[in-house]
């Protein structure tokens, strides 16, 4: 039994990063790609699948280019960063969120390219990556068919749009909800004879320019982009920017007025 | 257990060492003065034109023509996708990696050993471009720890050398209004400076600086007379004088594109851009000497002010577009060194002008026949016309009284870059022989619509060929020798210490002639048509050549009963490397 014990651990010591694999808790959605995954987005980190996140989406996708996604980790307390997860899309990955004055809640629309989970992982203070997730069925080919935007020969003349709303900052924690959409292709590069031209980055600024959140956005985030946050606003604050680009060097720049309430003024 | 650990140690210790030295080579990049040095250095090509100068000669002398048999292709890329069209890059080494551009506006770093790509960025182009002669980029530029290059959407995109990540993309100018851009840029004292493509669509040829770290603008030189230029954000000088040389309102429309961009001589410090043609073709519209389109302009890098410029054709009437490239020399002649400049212009002249003051010193023929002008006047420095070859004004009729000219509109000589040997003390000039009927028809300016106002078709004037490549003595204007090429030559032109030159063909082949005698001492068959410039460059101990194959550009495009002659030619796009293997 002893000697038996060593052997482990010294097995457990020369696998390194599997250690913690090894130990996880067995995938609820019983994924084929997370075995794959786990090491890749998460390295040897802890992991734990926790009911707290939540993903809403549909149970069958309407259309495979463009599935609603709410992630929503707010039950966590503090988030540093959350990862959105399509684990059988070509490009995994959907978006990387830090929301840095802001709550853990991140909404858009993703392609998908056949039926897959779609996980929300949020990293607490203490290193801890608390993954939820739900299945969403579709049919093939979200992420391999042309963009609808081409079918306008003036798209290049409107990329970089922005379209935004802000809501009154509301509750104890004075979060203001912003919604915004950019227009973008956002083609991921698998469209033959279409190179890869994404938003890569985006964050909402307060009117002092720090930020309130960032995303790193990647390959699977439908063309002309919608995007849903919460974010925490100075009480003074009279309008948000968000400033962007693009994997080409396009620049993304707007501002988006927050909306006045009584008492708001210091 | 002792001694493994010490052997870790210092194992680790050479690691670090190792990997900060090449991390801060290949981090840091060319300087300024690497630039500078460019055509002395062998163990890369770090500017377009193998020197600022652009004489595209290398000091490397292992390949001769006793040795060029041995010369065999190491390995060859594809660029890929369905995109075959031109192929006009010079290809960029520095440490080991190639960048070269490619057509549709593509950027691929290249393991010059290998042959493995490291990294590439395709431009996503919008619909509406309008390039007029094919989609092709004629290189890019590196400085620091960047790449640049433009693209046909009228953008300057500057990325990290190393990841192919973008750094900064700046409009240059509106691909809306017809402007496009296809040279590749010249990096001056930190500045990147670019001309711009459009002459055909009623645009202003501009030459533009920016600071090469951000990218913002610190000047701009518009090369029509009566546009002004600015300086950090304010107007600056306009450009000679208002109406001077065109009449009421056409200056605003009057062409001039700086498509070709340019060179720098860094003994005068001075930049040379060559100007197209006016706008529209139709020369009647716009009596005058039409400043300073079809010229050469010698501009100061630090303000863009201009310090001189040479007129190749005041008053064109044919299309003879002056972009072609201005090359610095040391010209020896009766016991004197003169600081020189050659050009082989469009019109068919062989010019060199003493390059600290414009003044013309020769000017002579490089092609057979020219209608046109009787000779360049060395007094004046302007050409004898012959009057009755310029295409009648169309009054109101449909069309005009049309002439048959020589040169074609294509250029005695078009964009395709010439070759100055200190060594052999020649210049070897990719020429063609045609000419054209040419006839003005009327025309009204639209934006981002041809504005041309006239009609032609380019013919042959020979039954076997039309490409020449020629030999020319710049003290005497005497063309030394000459090869003959089928089809039109529309590749770049290199020469080397070990007495070679070597030049591509529309039909497959890169070539390698003796510097002398024109001897052609071997060949390659490409497999598609060769119109980019080859370079040279030394590696590990071997001399290596590179050379993009990929047959387009305006032949096949404007090239009238030409066309039929390189009809059959295969597309393609790919980059070749070859060496000469160590005995």
């Amino acid at each position: 039994m002893p000697r038996l014990l060593i052997a482990a651990s010294i097995m457990a010591a020369l696998a390194g990063p599997t250690l913690a694999a090894q130990a996880d808790p067995p995938d609820p959605l019983a994924s084929v790609m997370w075995d794959a995954l786990r090491p890749e987005l998460f390295g040897s980190a802890p992991i734990t699948f926790d009911d707290r996140v939540t993903v809403t989406a549909p149970a069958n996708a309407e259309d495979a280019t463009a599935v609603p996604v709410l992630a929503d980790a707010s039950a966590l307390g503090r988030v540093e960063e959350m990862v959105l997860i399509s684990d059988l899309n070509p490009f995994p990955v959907v978006l990387r969120y830090h929301p840095v004055a802001a709550k853990p809640v991140v909404g858009t629309r993703i392609r998908v390219q056949q039926a897959t989970p779609v996980r929300a992982a949020a990293r607490t203070p203490d290193g801890v990556w608390h993954i939820g997730g739900r299945l969403v069925d579709a049919a093939g080919g979200g992420c391999t068919a042309p963009p609808v935007t081409y079918a306008a020969r003036d798209w290049a003349d409107h990329v970089g749009e922005v379209q935004a709303r802000a809501w009154p900052p509301s509750g104890d924690d004075k979060t203001a909800r912003v919604r915004f959409r950019v227009r973008h292709p956002m083609d991921n590069g698998l469209i033959a004879g279409i190179p890869a031209y994404f938003i890569e980055t985006l964050s909402l600024r307060d009117s002092n320019g720090t930020d309130l959140a960032r995303i790193d956005v990647l390959e699977p985030v439908s063309e002309n982009p919608v995007f849903t946050l919460d974010v925490t606003p100075a009480a003074a604050s009279r309008a948000l920017t968000l400033v962007g680009r693009d994997t080409q060097g396009g620049e993304i720049a707007a501002t988006i007025p927050l909306p006045w309430t009584q008492g708001a003024l210091p | 257990m002792k001694r493994l650990f010490r052997t870790c140690l210092l194992a680790s210790a050479m690691a670090v060492g190792l990997g900060l030295s090449t991390a801060a080579g290949a981090a840091e990049g060319p300087s300024n003065d690497d630039l500078l040095n460019d055509a002395k250095s062998t163990g890369d090509v770090l500017t377009y034109g193998m020197g600022l100068q652009a004489q595209r000669f290398s000091p490397l002398d292992k390949l001769t023509p006793e040795t060029i048999k041995g010369l065999v292709p190491v390995w060859s890329f594809s660029f890929g996708g369905e995109k075959q069209r031109g192929q006009e890059a010079q290809p960029i080494i520095h440490d080991g990696t190639i960048y070269v551009t490619g057509s549709y506006s593509r950027l691929y770093a290249v393991d010059a050993k290998t042959g493995h790509k490291k990294w590439q960025y395709d431009h996503r182009l919008p619909e509406g471009i309008m390039p007029c002669c094919d989609v092709v980029n004629r290189g890019a530029a590196i400085y620091k720890d960047k790449v640049y290059f433009a693209t046909l959407d009228a953008r300057l995109v500057a990325l990290n050398k190393d990841t192919g990540k973008v750094v900064w993309s700046k409009k240059i100018a509106d691909y809306q209004a017809g402007f496009s851009a296809t040279a590749a840029p010249l990096i001056v004292d930190g500045k990147i400076i670019t001309g711009n493509s459009g002459g055909e669509f009623g645009v202003v040829g501009m030459v533009e600086a920016r600071d090469a770290e951000t990218g913002e603008l610190v000047w701009t030189r518009p090369t029509v007379e009566g546009n002004m230029g600015t300086l950090n954000g304010k107007d600056s000088t306009m450009t000679g004088k208002l109406n001077a040389s065109w009449p009421g309102d056409l200056y605003k429309t009057g062409g001039g594109a700086t498509w070709l961009g340019g060179t720098y001589d860094p003994e005068t410090k001075t930049l040379f851009f060559g100007t197209g043609n006016p706008a529209p073709w139709n020369s009647h519209l716009r009596p005058g000497d039409n400043l300073y389109t079809s010229s050469t302009l010698a501009i100061d890098p630090a303000n863009g002010e201009i310090k001189w410029h040479y007129q190749t054709t005041p008053h064109d009437g044919w299309d003879f577009d002056g972009v072609n490239e201005f090359v610095s020399f040391d010209l020896k002649k009766d016991g004197q060194v003169i600081k020189a400049g050659a050009k082989a212009d469009r019109n068919g002249f062989f010019y060199v002008l003493d390059r600290t003051n414009g003044k013309l010193l020769n000017a002579s023929p490089f092609v057979t026949k020219i209608t046109w002008a009787k000779e360049i006047d060395l007094k004046t420095g302007r050409p004898v016309y012959n009057d009755d070859n310029r295409p009648g004004a169309p009054e109101a009729a449909e069309k005009g009284k049309s002439v048959f000219a020589a040169p074609a509109f294509l250029g005695a000589k078009n964009w395709m870059p010439m070759a100055y040997s200190p060594a052999t003390e020649l210049f070897y000039v990719p020429a063609n022989e045609w000419g054209m009927d040419i006839w003005n028809e009327p025309i009204t300016y639209k934006k981002g619509a041809a504005y041309l106002g006239a009609g032609f078709t380019i013919k042959p004037l020979y039954n076997d060929y039309i490409g020449a490549l020629r030999a020319i003595d710049p003290k005497t204007g005497k063309i030394v020798w000459e090869y003959k090429n089928p089809a039109p030559l529309w590749g770049g032109v290199l020469t080397t210490a070990g007495n070679l030159v070597f030049t591509g063909t529309p039909e497959g082949a890169l070539k390698a002639f003796d510097a002398k005698t024109g001897k052609e001492v071997w060949h390659f068959n490409t497999g598609s048509g060769v119109v980019g410039s080859p370079v040279t460059w030394e590696q590990d101990g071997e001399q290596y050549v590179a050379v993009v194959s990929g047959w387009g550009g305006a032949v096949p495009l404007w090239g009238g009963d030409v066309a039929k002659l390189v009809k059959d030619i295969n597309q393609g796009g790919s980059l070749w490397v070859f060496k000469l293997p160590k005995a």
